[in-house]
């Protein structure tokens, strides 16, 4: 999984059918110029720290089991971070 | 998935038959540096390495699209698929959705 931020939302009405109904967030990826849009399904707030999940875990947020194939997901928030050891 | 900018398209005419009728369009990522830039400069455009995507819904050069990669990537683009079957296409990034409008909170751009 990927740790971030979570820094903003988008907005699009022009999307694929297949495209889940659930808010897509802009999450900052730590210690990396890059930035990701995932699937928030936890209501993560602007500035929380958070897990994304890539590929195959992703669809596993938005619908668990083996039968999840035909969602169009390929990253999804999976934790909202609390705090950290290190 | 990741934010880009529509920066041009690509054509070809040699290619996968499963290929043929799809759109190609070059997508720019931004970075979070390029987006701390959005609102001030509405010419900052993002500059890093660009990705080809497949494109069924007629995005244009100039827009903000949100991409997929992989198997998700595949299922955009397969108009209908059946109950366990898999999309067959050669593609591994499409555009999934052409972005209205982003919300960024204030003093973005600094990731330290």
């Amino acid at each position: 999984m990927i740790r971030g931020r979570v820094i903003g939302s988008v907005w699009a009405t022009r999307k694929v059918a297949k495209l889940d109904g659930q808010r897509l967030v802009l999450v900052a990826v730590d210690r990396a110029d890059r930035v990701i849009v995932a699937y928030d399904t936890l209501d993560a707030r602007e500035g929380q720290t958070v897990l994304v999940a890539v590929g195959s875990g992703a669809r596993n947020v938005l619908k668990a089991g083996p039968d999840n194939r035909e969602l169009c997901c390929d990253a999804a928030i999976a934790v909202l971070v609390d705090g950290q050891e290190s | 998935m990741f934010l880009g900018r529509v920066i041009g398209t690509v054509w070809s005419t040699v290619k996968w038959p499963e290929l043929q009728g799809h759109k190609l369009l070059l997508v720019r990522p931004y970075s979070l540096a390029d987006l701390a830039r959005v609102g001030t400069d509405v010419d900052a455009a993002p500059n890093h390495d660009g990705v080809v995507c497949a494109d069924v819904l007629g995005a244009g050069v100039g827009e903000d699209v949100v991409v997929a990669f992989g198997h998700a990537a595949r299922v955009a683009i397969s108009e209908s698929l059946s109950a366990g079957e898999q999309p067959s296409i050669p593609i591994d990034a499409a555009v999934v959705a052409i972005v209205d409008r982003l919300s960024i909170m204030s003093g973005e751009g600094d990731n330290s």
